[in-house]
């Protein structure tokens, strides 16, 4: 809102003001504010009144010159000299302000500053009351992504190792998005061609403009506290850069590293990469690519269990065949057993018998030695006392027997 | 049992059949559980139709989820 001093000091009903009073005027009139040492103005009224021209004069306007003397005072506000090589005008930019800008200029960096000239009536200044700042080729961005992606990394959330693998199945997927935007769209019409088992639950946010990146961060948290998805989409369709902006937002990319399940994250087109898909699980180029890492399709999960399947039937079968196999080698080496252990019984039968032919008293005959035994006792006779004269005896040679009689004794 | 417990169940089944020392009984058993998770798996994939939903937070803590239109 602007006050118009220019009615406050001019006198009523006089055609005059501060710059424009004429000799006529002056002439008929009581003298003009300012004319003479008794009409002085006030500092405050002149400062408010070039105020007042400088801003009906200016409306809002791109500024090109070189950043110095940038000073962030302890009130949050920036402070600066935009200039050239014959010229500079002071700038501010409050903090409320700052939050369309990407980040602080450095010193002699080369910008274009919108904004409103003004003039700052407690030191008298003009200055550029600052809303929207750029650098050349992007500098400014690129500067605040730098920035933060240090951050990130210095806390390691970037790290490698801190990638979850995504789920091989999910069942319920996740999404952070606008639900009027043309990501959702691009998500449903995927999960529908390739896993129409699939659900989806959205948790809505504004994904551009200043409330975007707060309203994600609630959104990725409000999702985790529901806590029935297996992973999380985070994403919108493509844009402009400013249009992305909220995705390289630090405090997004924080939610996104603290989720609870696997993010995806699928921001703009191809070539856009943002903060976000640094700190996420899985990026993809886009909300329809995001989709298709989220969910495998559902013909090759069906031919997988088949699979499970086929394994599992077969190796029932060979447990049987190897059971089988066990109990018929069971079988043979039962019988070889049994063969060996006759085998060795036949042999044992054998060294006895050769042992009892050894001792056998035939074996003695055999070698010429001959026995006597008693005709009708058929006791041995071993001694001439057991021998009578005209005693018949039975004397036993290697192939037989003979009839003997004694004739003499000894 | 989620769809992924369930798979991953029956991988360990088949790795258990596949092994040596399961007594036939067992194995018989195990055989049984995995024919009966396979069809539950089976089941989920072809007969649950995903829905799109809009997860709403009525207090901290307290979630509903209704049908979007698409």
């Amino acid at each position: 809102m602007r006050r118009s001093y220019r009615t406050s000091v001019a006198q009523p009903g006089v055609e005059s003001d501060l710059f424009g009073s004429s000799a006529a005027s002056r002439a008929v009139a009581p003298a003009a504010p300012g004319s003479t040492p008794e009409t002085a103005i006030p500092v405050a009224s002149i400062t408010e009144t070039a105020r007042a021209v400088i801003e009906g004069s200016f409306s809002p306007l791109w500024v090109r010159g070189e950043v110095s003397d940038f000073k962030r005072h302890r009130n949050g506000h920036w402070y600066f000299c935009l200039r050239d090589a014959s010229a500079q005008v002071r700038c501010v930019v409050w903090s409320r302000s700052q939050r369309g800008i990407p980040t602080s200029p450095d010193e002699g960096m080369e910008v274009t500053a919108y904004g409103q000239l003004t003039v700052y009536a407690a030191r008298g200044e003009m200055h550029l009351n600052v809303t929207a700042m750029d650098a050349v080729g992007d500098g400014l961005w690129r500067k605040a992504m730098e920035e933060t992606r240090l951050r990130l990394d210095r806390d390691g959330l970037l790290a490698a190792a801190r990638k979850r693998t995504l789920p091989y199945a999910p069942m319920r997927v996740g999404m952070v998005t606008s639900p009027d935007g043309a990501a959702l769209r691009d998500v449903i019409a995927v999960i529908r061609r390739r896993a129409p088992h699939v659900s989806l639950v959205v948790s809505a946010a504004t994904v551009q403009g200043v409330n975007a990146p707060a309203e994600i961060v609630a959104a990725i948290q409000r999702i985790c506290r529901f806590g029935e998805i297996d992973v999380l989409i985070v994403g919108r369709g493509g844009g402009g850069r400013e249009d992305l902006w909220a995705f390289n937002d630090e405090a997004v990319a924080r939610a996104i590293a603290d989720a609870t399940v696997p993010v995806i994250t699928g921001v703009g087109h191809e070539i856009d990469i943002t903060i976000a898909d640094l700190v996420a699980d899985h990026r993809a180029a886009t909300p329809s690519a995001a989709a298709e890492a989220a969910v495998p399709v559902r013909a090759d999960l069906l031919a997988a269990l088949r699979g499970l399947g086929d394994e599992l039937s077969s190796s029932l079968t060979d447990l049987a065949a190897r059971a089988r196999s066990r109990l018929e080698e069971g079988a043979t080496s039962l019988k070889r057993a049994a063969a060996i252990d006759a085998e060795r019984r036949r042999a044992a039968i054998a060294a006895t018998a050769g042992r009892l032919n050894a001792l056998s008293p035939l074996a003695t005959l055999a070698r010429g030695y001959a026995v006597a035994r008693a005709s009708d006792t058929r006791r041995t006779l071993s001694s001439i006392k057991d021998f009578k004269a005209d005693d018949l005896f039975t004397l036993t040679v290697r192939d037989g027997e003979i009839v003997a009689r004694v004739t003499e004794t000894a | 049992m989620s769809y992924e417990k369930r798979v991953a169940r029956l991988q360990d089944i088949v790795a258990e059949l596949e092994g040596d020392g399961v007594p036939l009984d067992d194995a018989l058993r195990l055989f049984e559980e995995g024919i009966e998770i396979l069809r539950l798996a089976s089941d989920e994939l072809t007969t649950a139709e995903g829905r799109v939903e809009l997860l709403i937070e009525r207090v901290e803590g307290v979630f509903e989820t209704r049908a979007i239109d698409d």
